[in-house]
């Protein structure tokens, strides 16, 4: 068990090492820099000033140099300054990272509160009228463009209630009230879609477990039909869905960003954006890894998890 | 200095003090609404955060100066409580008196002695020669800034004295009366000279009505009423909240809902302004003139606009009024390069419009240009192929849409390109286009500020490379002209020629739907977005 | 054709290709799975239109009117017009264009290449297979939208450049899902056959395996196409995605629909429905298709 963590963990390590590397190419990849920005917001250009910010900057030296100088300060933990701010990276993100967590786990609650019923009721009704409307139901949510979403809500909401969520970020210790409020709609938003996926898989396993000889038997044998579904087939039903819940969770990252934007949250998906927008590499590499490092992490609890849950798959692969 | 000119210079001074120019006290009483009450607090818009802090020297962004505004203050400044922006309504802040000398020569500003930096140090002319020694790039100046946009604001100053800590003059080049206009705007706050410049990309040491609390990145700007303000009695509200809100929609929704009581200048169009007034009726909407305006920029410098043929034929395909209706759905106002009556001084007036390419019957305007285009050497079989550039914003690429389609109608065959912001002026002021939807905002409604920047040869915020040695010549003449009503009329022949010239053919001038809840009062909004917003004079008024 | 060993289950024979009665296994595939016949139908509607949205348009899409400026739909305007006058209908017919070609381009680029890639991968094993697959956990690990707004950055607004940029998060994930199946395959008794027999493994790898990774191909394919369409849509409403004068559904859905919203619902109801349409159709087909062609796959 130790050295399978410890395997992931050194394989996670490598794939981070070359992940450093892509973000870090192809963020120089992207035409313009901090400076451009910069003489942008005074609408003009200037070389021999636009230099004198490079040198300031560090952004003169050569690139591989610069690669070197960013490994160097992640090693002794320093996460470099954001340009734009002229602040350390980490004490801007470090307020945007509960945020997010919060929203996207809300957002997971939602999905899985929603998709695992409406999966399950499905899977029982299969091929009914009822199975056909929560599909089209589930699926609609995950056709619909994120961005569509929020806006239609904003927009409807203040066209009839003349209301809409606070546009300041209320910390639940401030007033636990208006931060539920604040946050109950987008982590709707996001959790809808979400759960499209969640349902399907939950139906299509269910659907297969229900399938096996296991559970003709207990049916025969004369046990009711509830006890049967809920015991045997939702507790191995369970395995596809916890491994697409820690998949949901890294592709979470793109609804967030629109939803942090539409609803004003200040969170880490939105500032990412905003981070790339402006050419702030210290802050997008250094974020793009945390995400990476947590996208990562959860993988591997989910495969622990899947392997705690599921005795034959325990030292997998 | 001889022992002559320090005699002659007391003299005029003293003289000066005698006669000097409107010496009003700059506490004004607000308008309308009854009598002002004290404390509460306002939520005022905020489009996007802040580029570079507070560092107004550094940018020409009304995203920095907006919020701003509270913590600075300038020399002089546009009345806050009046509308128009004229010489006539300026006011001092800093300076309690100012006087022109020499025939317009000199500037001599006689400063407040009560004001005091919000940390407590105190204000004297040492702060005003440091600001603008730094802004000018003096030779001996104390202190640098990493970008500078305004240096040419403030290329005909010679030298600038302080002869005691509350006296400083201005000695020029040549007469030049705009110079104290200029002072007036926004964009001309005094930084304090015991601080590092750089500072205020972070934080704001200044000497108004509000201090700065707290910058929190992406969310808000903070600031509470300064007890020690040189104003007795102001300002009126305990703390001001600007948020930050990007996505239009929501700010638009956050305005409705009450949870902002004040619009962002120039953000509020007349669509929104309707869709508000319909939803809140008691919402006190101004429309306003922004100094903003829409042109063409061109690459004068290569083919196939070098030819002033061609770059006419572009300013008579499009058809103006049409603009005007689709992409502003009316609110914006025709124009030339400055600002025109009423929102203006210097503008020309809609008599004289019909005249200039592009405003006249757009029948007759489209043959015109497909006339100047044969004259040319292009033709239906020969058509003009151009790529025009434009930001990658919803509102430039609309202009820009609706002037290819117009472009269109007369023959020549444009592409869009959208550029990322990060790419536009390093694009436009290397040449790296050939022809641009462009948006140029004006920190004052001065034609030296506006001509200097835009049309002089080798500004590099004269994106077209436009370079006329008669428009130069112009310049100089209306810069030094001291009746005002001579003045008038050069500034008049100047835009003809430079529409005529084709070099940066304005297409309109912008207006704004200023927006404000009614219990928001003292807050008049100027015909120009970046002078206006000091809140000192700014009142809650209970519901 | 190869001759196919038989008493083998190849999924490309459930959906009834390369056998006769094409038609009728069509037939029996609306009957059994209605839903995704609908879904197959939306698809088709959306490739017409697409095709022939020069017949179907009714104005020039990028033609500018101020005099019909938001106007209602009506006789003049089918879906209204927008506030540069230019017809809705039209540029919803021409925005099927663009979502499907970007949208298609991008997954087939995608898919292809990942497909390659998984399939060589799978194939080879070992080391290789190793260090594939940890290359596409770094492209996966980069949030699809993030890689693909700065792809776009990075290469400019275009149409070609925004096809490559979205297909580039495809990639991992189809070379994910073909490996897998090649993994399934390759230890088939054919495949074992033709390798006794000496054939060389490219030829093993093209000719045998690969067609039977078609199933999950398709699966993957029409999966994916639906978060094409939404991610190229999301990259035009940031103002990164497929520039003008071609109308897209998702710059159609821009800051300013936003801004005519309350007073011209039309600018933001259609092109937001045509999405949904699209994206909704390609799911409800590839679902269709995923149960028929490998009911093993439906867990995946």
């Amino acid at each position: 068990m130790k050295t399978y963590i410890a395997q992931r963990l050194a394989v996670g390590l490598l794939t981070l090492f070359g992940m450093s590397i892509v973000i870090f190419g192809m963020l120089r990849l992207a035409p313009g820099d901090i400076v451009d920005i910069l003489f942008s917001t005074g609408g003009y250009v200037n070389p021999s000033e636009r230099q004198a910010i490079e040198r300031e900057l560090g952004l003169d030296r050569p690139v591989w140099e610069q690669y070197v100088e960013w490994m160097r300060q992640i090693a002794t933990g320093d996460l470099g300054k954001s340009y734009r701010y002229d602040l350390p990276a980490w004490d801007i993100i470090r307020p945007l990272l509960p945020v997010t967590l919060e929203l996207a786990a809300l957002s997971l609650i939602v999905a899985v509160a929603l998709g695992v019923p409406l999966g399950v009721i499905s899977a029982v009704r299969q091929d009914t009228g009822l199975d056909y409307v929560l599909r089209v139901f589930s699926l609609a949510g995950l056709s619909m463009p994120s961005f569509w979403l929020g806006m239609v809500i904003i927009l409807t909401l203040v066209a009839w209630l003349g209301w809409i969520p606070p546009v300041t970020y209320v910390t639940p210790r401030e007033n636990f009230g208006l931060h539920a409020v604040q946050f109950a709609l987008p982590a709707l938003a996001v959790g809808y879609r979400s759960s499209a996926l969640i349902m399907r898989i939950t139906r299509s396993s269910l659907l297969e477990v229900m399938r096996e000889d296991y559970i003709r038997t207990a049916r025969a044998k004369g046990q009711s039909g509830r006890v049967v579904i809920w015991r045997h087939a939702l507790q191995n039903a369970i395995l596809p869905v916890v491994t697409v819940i820690g998949i949901e969770f890294a592709f979470l990252i793109g609804g967030l960003v629109v939803t942090e934007t539409v609803f004003n949250l200040p969170g880490v998906a939105r500032f990412l954006v905003e981070a790339i927008l402006w050419r702030d590499y210290p802050i997008v590499q250094n974020l793009v890894m945390v995400i990476a490092i947590v996208v990562i992490l959860s993988n591997l609890v989910v495969d622990l998890l899947y392997g705690f849950l599921d005795p034959r798959v325990r030292y997998g692969h | 200095m001889t022992r002559f000119s320090r005699i002659a210079l007391a003299m005029s001074l003293g003289l000066a003090m005698v006669f000097a120019g409107p010496a009003l006290a700059p506490a004004q009483s607000p308008k309308s609404g009854g009598t002002p009450k004290y404390g509460g607090h306002l939520n005022i818009m905020q489009r996007e955060d802040l580029a570079q802090g507070f560092a107004v020297h550094e940018t020409s962004t009304i995203a920095t100066s907006w919020p701003s505004m509270p913590c600075f203050n300038n020399l002089v400044v546009f009345d806050q409580t009046k509308r128009a922006e004229t010489v006539d309504n300026l006011v001092g802040e800093l300076a309690e008196k100012w006087s022109w000398q020499d025939n317009y020569r000199n500037l001599v500003f006689f400063l407040r002695k009560d004001v005091k930096w919000h940390d407590g140090q105190p204000f004297t002319s040492k702060d005003v020669k440091f600001t603008f020694d730094m802004v000018r790039e003096a030779p001996n100046a104390p202190a640098k800034l990493r970008i500078n946009p305004r240096k040419d604001w403030y290329s005909n100053v010679e030298d600038i004295e302080t002869p005691d800590p509350y006296t400083v003059v201005f000695h020029l080049k040549r007469p030049q009366p705009g110079l104290l206009v200029m002072l007036a705007s926004g964009y001309s706050p005094i930084y304090a000279a015991h601080v590092n410049p750089a500072s205020y990309r972070t934080g704001c040491i200044g000497t108004g009505p509000f201090k700065l609390k707290e910058w929190r990145k992406g969310e808000f700007i903070d600031y509470v009423k300064n007890p020690d303000y040189f104003v007795k009695g102001r300002p009126y509200l305990d703390s001001l909240r600007y948020v930050v809100i990007k996505e239009r929609g929501t700010r638009t929704a956050a305005l409705q809902a009450g949870q902002l009581d004040v619009s962002f200048p120039g953000e509020t169009t007349k669509t929104a302004a309707e869709q508000l007034k319909k939803a809140v009726p008691g919402l006190v909407i101004t429309p306003v003139g922004t100094t903003v305006n829409d042109n063409i920029i061109m690459n004068t410098k290569k083919p196939p606009f070098d030819n002033p043929k061609v770059r006419l034929a572009v300013s008579y395909a499009i058809d103006r009024r049409a603009l005007i209706t689709t992409v502003h759905q009316g609110g914006a106002v025709p124009g030339a390069s400055m600002q025109p009556k009423p929102y203006g001084v210097w503008g020309l007036a809609e008599k004289d419009l019909p005249s200039l390419p592009g405003y006249g019957k757009p029948a007759d305007m489209k043959a015109q240009a497909r006339k100047l285009l044969k004259e040319a050497g292009f033709s239906p079989e020969n058509p003009l192929r151009v790529e025009m550039s434009t930001r990658a914003i919803a509102m430039y690429v609309d202009m820009a849409s609706f002037v290819i389609n117009e472009l269109k109608q007369v023959g020549i065959e444009a592409t869009l390109k959208q550029v990322e912001t990060a790419q536009w002026h390093p694009m436009a002021t290397r040449g790296e286009y050939q022809i641009g939807a462009n948006l140029t905002g004006l920190g004052v409604d001065e034609p030296d500020a506006n001509y200097n920047e835009n049309y002089a040869c080798g500004s590099p915020r004269n994106y077209s490379q436009y370079c006329s040695e008669e428009v130069m010549k112009m310049i100089e003449q209306q810069s030094q002209e001291l009746d005002v009503k001579k003045r008038l009329a050069l500034v008049a022949r100047l835009q003809k020629k430079v529409e005529d010239d084709a070099a940066r053919p304005v297409l309109d001038w912008r207006l704004d739907y200023f927006t404000m809840w009614p219990h928001v009062k003292g807050l008049v909004p100027h015909d120009n977005i970046y002078n206006f917003g000091r809140m000192a004079d700014v009142w809650r008024d209970r519901q | 054709m190869a001759t196919r060993p038989l008493g083998v289950e190849v999924p490309g024979v459930a959906l009834g290709l390369r056998r006769p009665g094409a038609w009728g296994a069509l037939a029996r595939f609306c009957r059994k799975k209605p839903l995704g016949a609908i879904g197959g139908a939306i698809m088709l509607l959306i490739l017409l239109t697409a095709m022939f949205a020069n017949q179907l348009q009714t104005y020039d899409p990028i033609a500018t009117d101020a005099a019909q400026s938001l106007a209602r739909p009506g006789a003049e305007h089918w879906l209204g017009s927008d506030h540069l006058g230019r017809d809705i209908y039209s540029r919803i017919v021409h925005g099927a264009r663009v979502s499907l070609v970007v949208g298609l381009a991008s997954t087939l680029l995608g898919s292809v290449l990942g497909g390659i890639i998984g399939l060589l991968s799978g194939y080879v094993g070992g080391m290789t297979d190793l260090i594939t697959q940890r290359v596409m956990d770094i492209l996966q690990g980069l949030p699809l939208l993030v890689l693909a707004l700065v792809m776009s950055a990075a290469l400019g607004p275009s149409i070609p450049n925004v096809v490559i940029a979205i297909s580039i998060p495809i990639i991992p994930r189809a070379a994910r899902v073909i490996r897998a199946s090649v993994l399934s395959i390759r230890e088939m008794q054919y495949v074992e056959a033709a390798r006794a027999v000496g054939l060389r493994h490219l030829r093993i790898a093209f000719r045998h395996v690969l067609p039977n990774t078609i199933g999950p191909f398709i699966v993957l394919c029409t999966a994916q196409l639906g978060s094409a369409i939404l991610v190229e849509a999301a990259l035009s409403f940031l103002g990164l995605g497929v520039p003008e004068p071609y109308p897209s559904w998702g710059r159609m859905l821009s800051v300013s629909a936003a801004e005519y919203a309350q007073k011209a619902p039309w600018l933001v109801l259609f092109p937001g429905l045509a999405i949904s349409l699209a994206v909704f159709g390609s799911n409800l087909l590839g679902d269709a298709l995923r149960d028929t062609l490998d009911p093993r796959l439906r867990g995946a």
